[in-house]
């Protein structure tokens, strides 16, 4: 079973991933992605025994290692400013961007 | 003519009031402070930062999903949710897929003028991260990260409840259970408490299910109620015309008082659910929730019940009296204290401290009338040393002074005066001070005695004895 | 020798004796930079000259100011009688996927070339608090995906120092060439599928990609959160250790930091291995790919001088006592770099949805017809190929109807991955060995140029280090000769969990066994 990127499944993979292709850079990474999803398909003939846990760390957590939540207490950020300064377009303490595509239709 | 029967499913959205947010050291109540002040590199979702899970998240979510009755996980997951929006810095949200804290469970919700209770079954119960806070202006947008991470249970019913009543009365179960466990203030117009509804139709008897739509961004349990029922309305009226419903999104607009359709992203996006690789699963040891639970208290539906068949209250008066939990708290020690009828208690409260307490604007545990001086006064009642008038001033006394009622009494002298002689020297002056009041009466006014008896009162200041001067004017007045 | 050349433990003995000053080892340091770097890496840098094909290009931003500030510092504290720290004056170079505070921290990318970092990454914050100087952040493939580094959006990318017409490896290329040109004794670097070992075996240099959690990502800029280890890039394994000593250490602002005590790496150091089984496996000394047309796989051997260097390093650690210990399996190994594809990706493409133009970094410019087009155009302009070669690898096989069948088989994959180092490992198993011995990457330093097209093959070549990344081991890569290129050669130790001392012990033993080796007296070509 070949999963082929097609044009229209990769046009919609850019829309979703809220990116921007000029042609013929979308064709080359295109053409890679399907070069690649060639070697990720090894994956599906690797003999699986369907009990394996998937790991979602390679390092086992146990209690003892583990740390623990932390306590519910306040501790403000030293630096606010250094953060806000980094904004494109801050005005009136919020930050701005344009608007959001919104249909009110009926 | 088909019957249809609507089909409604919640879903809440509840703000814990835990001192910090979820996954960072800052504030969880941000409510008054100005934009993007209550901020850190986390919950900005700068880049290279992490989460970090708040311990008392965990313990306020575990103590709802017991009083729900659900099944908690002793191993749970987070999951990112994947979406773009302005609001969400990470491009993700931190929530639980399908291994969330809880499952199952349910809510009573009793519909006390219809007679029967709903029993809402709880799908699910998960721990996540809030977004912040968007709003519109000349065609911008303007973003505030304030509420970015702060901590969120969200509860989803299963399609249970049957009408728009049924659904705001589930909201103020809900409320009130939240508010009783202490874990959340619930106020809708804070957004402490959030809704989604989830509306369908079907014909009466049938089982299965047609296509929702799904109604956000009502703040209010009114407005619950009246979208929900507009939303009927409009799937009734598209079926009869036999078109089919769309599973749509539809945003009330509480100024118009309608529904809008809304075109969101977010509603077609695949979110693309993996395990967060950043945090540990969350681990309930048998300790640590032994811990939690024992702070479980009776919850405001079993004590409801409880008052009725134990304390042989009224379903009313036990509606009220397990309607917010410190009220119901000091009515039950003032019970204790008394001993007497738990009636008589509860009518005290009812009427003159619940006044009291709206009035000042506390609660009741804030009153200086502390259960036992309040079981003292109804004792004075009783024992008949003083009148019941007397009694209810003494209550403002006491709570204005902080004085126990028996000091207060002996202070001023408020015992009710039985001695006959002296009833009947004051309703002699009484009588001989009204001449036409007493020709009317022997001229067969008779109804004029209640009018005698408030001037005996007034003239002993209230502390006569009402009944006896009533039989003593009687007498004088033939 | 210069003072830049001096290695860290010496750099804080003689900084203790008052031989040298932090200012003056600075200074010398700053003065290399100056002679064999070149011009940094940046944005619109236009073509490469002839001069540029010569030098080094490890930084992108030098912080000299701040770097004499701090190293003023530390000769304060001394003077005072104050205690400098473990590190006090030593230069380091931070690769710029770290967060320090009020420096460009670029990810080598245009969407952060405008982002100054408002607060510090832990593992540098520990290097500054124990006196080291931070000479300024160094050159990477962009966002860390590439094994050259010449993906940076920040040209000149960094050039390998022994020949500068070979790439220094990925993606901590700038750390491994900055060590190796003598910039800095140390360098911090991040390891998601061999970033450190590699460059630093393409370099010359040592290079420990920790146990994955024994080193805090906070502030590493994330690529595969379940993979990335910051770790040690150094001139030799003592400083290697000396590094791990300061950053190594649970951290309350990483959930997946253990609470494991950190040893005393430097004390176990020159402990003799008499008595340590070091294995070898048969499936680390070859490569395992599937042939693009027929899908079936192939075998390649790797080259012969790459085997002779392992062999060769196993014959001396046997004359010290060791137990070399033949024919370990491990079987899984060829099956590590389909399944990094996907963990890496699925991870990679969430990482990056915060760059979207909202609250730093690149926003294009407007104006916009709405909010989706500035995501769009933002994130296409922002962007290199690479990202975006990653991100929508990662939609793609992370939607709903893949997830089954890539993500999680991925995650099982790395399970098996796993057992195979267990069992390796197992006090209690047939094989009982207490470090593996491997080659770091089946090649030695390539051309600049020759691979970035070909994605594919560059990534099979992590083969031989990827497995320690989705099993979380520790595995630390030492230089071990030149090829006939005169190019490095590095070799590889792999160990069980948290046990780094090991790692540095063996490493260490194998320097004092080759320390009269002629080709450790040969120069990079770019301090000849």
């Amino acid at each position: 079973m070949t999963d082929q990127i097609t044009p229209e499944v990769f046009s919609h993979l850019v829309e979703l991933a809220a990116l921007q292709l000029d042609p013929a850079e979308g064709e080359y990474i295109r053409r890679q992605l399907n070069n690649q999803l060639k070697s990720i398909h090894e994956l599906e003939a690797i003999p699986l025994d369907n009990s394996l846990a998937p790991a979602l760390h390679g390092v086992p957590y146990p209690a003892e290692i583990s740390a623990a939540p932390r306590a519910d207490v306040w501790q403000a950020c030293p630096d606010v400013a250094a953060i806000l300064s980094q904004a494109p377009q801050f005005e009136d303490g919020y930050i701005i961007v344009p608007d959001i595509p919104h249909t009110n239709l009926e | 003519m088909t019957e249809y029967e609507p089909i409604i499913g919640l879903e809440t959205h509840i703000q814990l009031n835990t001192t910090t947010k979820i996954f960072c050291g800052c504030k969880a109540d941000s409510w008054f402070d100005p934009p993007n002040t209550n901020v850190c590199p986390v919950c900005c979702g700068l880049p290279g930062v992490l989460p970090v899970l708040n311990k008392a998240v965990v313990e306020k979510a575990v103590l709802l999903a017991a009083a729900m009755h659900a099944e908690i996980r002793d191993l749970s997951f987070f999951d990112r949710k994947n979406y773009f929006y302005p609001d969400l810095p990470k491009g993700y949200q931190i929530s639980q897929f399908d291994q969330s804290l809880a499952k199952g469970g349910y809510l009573e919700v009793p519909m006390v003028q219809q007679g029967y209770t709903r029993r809402v079954g709880i799908w699910k119960l998960h721990i996540e991260e809030d977004a912040g806070k968007t709003k519109n202006e000349k065609g911008r947008r303007m973003i505030d990260f304030n509420r970015c991470g702060v901590p969120l249970v969200e509860m989803v019913t299963a399609p249970d409840l049957r009408s728009p009543d049924e659904a705001a009365q589930y909201l103020m179960r809900l409320r009130q259970l939240l508010r009783w466990l202490g874990i959340s203030e619930a106020d809708m117009e804070k957004a402490h408490l959030r809704c989604d509804a989830n509306v369908s139709i079907r014909p009466k008897g049938a089982d299965f299910l047609n296509p929702k739509t799904e109604i956000k961004n009502v703040n209010s349990i009114d407005a619950v109620r009246d979208a929900i029922a507009k939303e009927i309305e409009r799937q009734t009226r598209e079926t009869e015309a036999g078109r089919k419903i769309e599973a749509w999104t539809l945003e009330w607009d509480e100024d118009a008082g309608r529904l809008k359709k809304m075109r969101s992203k977010e509603t077609e996006a695949d979110y693309r659910y993996f395990r967060e690789p950043d945090l540990l699963p969350v681990r309930l040891t048998a300790e640590w929730k032994a811990e939690i639970l024992k702070d479980l208290p009776e919850l405001p539906l079993e004590r409801r019940q409880r008052f009725m068949t134990q304390y042989n209250l009224p379903e009313y008066d036990a509606d009220i009296l397990t309607g917010e939990r410190k009220l119901s708290d000091y009515y039950e020690a003032a019970v204790k204290e008394f001993g007497g009828d738990p009636k008589k208690v509860s009518n005290w409260l009812m009427n003159d401290l619940l006044r009291m307490l709206n009035d000042r604007g506390i609660t009741a545990d804030q009153l200086k009338v502390t259960p036992e001086f309040l079981a003292q006064i109804l004792k004075l009642v009783d024992g008949n040393t003083i009148n019941t008038s007397t009694g209810k001033a003494l209550l403002q006394k006491v709570e204005e002074s902080g004085l126990a009622p028996q000091v207060i009494v002996e202070k001023e002298g408020l015992a009710k005066v039985s001695d006959d002689a002296v009833i009947r020297a004051a309703c002699q002056e009484v009588i001989a001070e009204s001449p036409k009041e007493t020709e009317a009466y022997r001229g067969g006014k008779v109804t004029l005695l209640g009018w005698f008896v408030g001037q005996v009162m007034k003239k002993m200041r209230g502390k006569a004895d009402p009944n006896l001067a009533r039989g003593i004017l009687e007498e004088l007045l033939k | 020798m210069e003072l830049c050349d001096l290695s860290a433990f010496v750099i804080t003995q003689q900084l203790r004796q008052k031989k040298i000053s932090a200012v003056e080892v600075t200074e010398s340091a700053l003065k290399r930079i100056e002679a064999v770097d070149g011009r940094p890496g940046m944005l619109d840098a236009g073509s490469l000259t002839a001069e540029d094909e010569k030098k080094v290009h490890a930084f992108i931003t030098v912080t000299t100011e701040r770097a004499l500030k701090q190293a003023a510092e530390v000769d304060r504290k001394l003077a005072a009688g104050e205690d400098p720290g473990l590190l006090a004056g030593v230069p380091v170079t931070i690769k710029d996927i770290f967060c320090v505070k009020d420096t460009p921290s670029t990810a080598a990318s245009k969407i952060l070339a405008n982002f100054t970092a408002p607060y510090t990454a832990t593992p540098v914050e520990r290097l500054e608090k124990a006196g080291a100087v931070v000479l300024g952040k160094v050159n990477l493939d962009e966002f860390t995906y590439g094994s050259s580094n010449e993906s940076s959006a920040f040209q000149p990318s960094p050039r390998n120092p022994w020949n500068t017409g070979r790439v220094p490896g990925g993606s901590s290329g700038g750390s491994a060439a900055s060590v190796a040109a003598g910039e800095a004794p140390l360098s911090l670097g991040t390891d998601t599928a061999g970033s450190i070992r590699q460059p630093a075996s393409f370099c010359g240099v040592v290079g420990l990609k920790p146990t994955y959690g024994r080193v805090s990502r906070y502030g590493l800029i994330a690529f595969g959160s379940s993979l990335d280890c910051p770790g040690p890039v150094a001139r030799n394994v003592s400083d290697a250790a000396l590094m791990m000593q300061v950053i190594a250490g649970h951290d309350a602002h990483d959930s997946t930091t253990a609470n494991v005590p950190v040893m005393d790496y430097v004390k176990s150091l020159d402990q003799d291995i008499r008595g340590l089984r070091i294995g070898l496996s048969p499936d680390y000394f070859r490569i395992a790919f599937p042939n693009p047309q027929t899908g079936e796989y192939e075998i390649q051997a790797l080259p012969a001088e790459i085997e002779t260097a392992v062999r060769r390093a196993a014959e001396l650690l046997a004359a010290q006592g060791a137990e070399i210990v033949e024919n370990v399996p491990m079987p899984n190994t060829k099956f590590g770099i389909p399944a990094y594809f996907v963990i890496s990706r699925v991870e990679a493409a969430s990482n990056l949805h915060r760059f979207d133009g909202v609250k730093y970094g690149y926003r294009a410019k407007g104006p916009f017809q709405d909010l989706t087009q500035m995501y769009r155009r933002t994130r296409g302009e922002g962007f290199g190929p690479q990202p975006k070669l990653r991100i929508l690898m990662g939609m793609y096989v992370s939607a709903a109807q893949y997830s089954e069948q890539y993500y999680k088989r991925a995650l099982q994959v790395r399970s098996m991955i796993r057992r195979d180092f267990e069992a390796a490992f197992d006090p209690q198993g047939e094989h009982k060995v207490d470090v593996l011995l491997t080659p770091t990457c089946p090649t030695t330093a390539f051309q600049m140029g020759a691979v970035y097209g070909d994605s594919v093959l560059m990534q099979y070549a992590d083969q031989l280090t990827v497995p320690a990344n989705h099993a979380g081991v520790p595995g630390l890569s030492i230089p071990a000769g030149l090829d006939q290129d005169g190019l490095p050669i590095g070799i590889q130790l792999l160990g069980p969990d948290y046990r780094e001392d090991i790692l540095f012990r063996v490493g260490r033993a194998y320097e004092r066994a080759t320390e009269n080796d002629a080709w450790r007296s040969e120069k990079p070509q770019v301090l000849r």
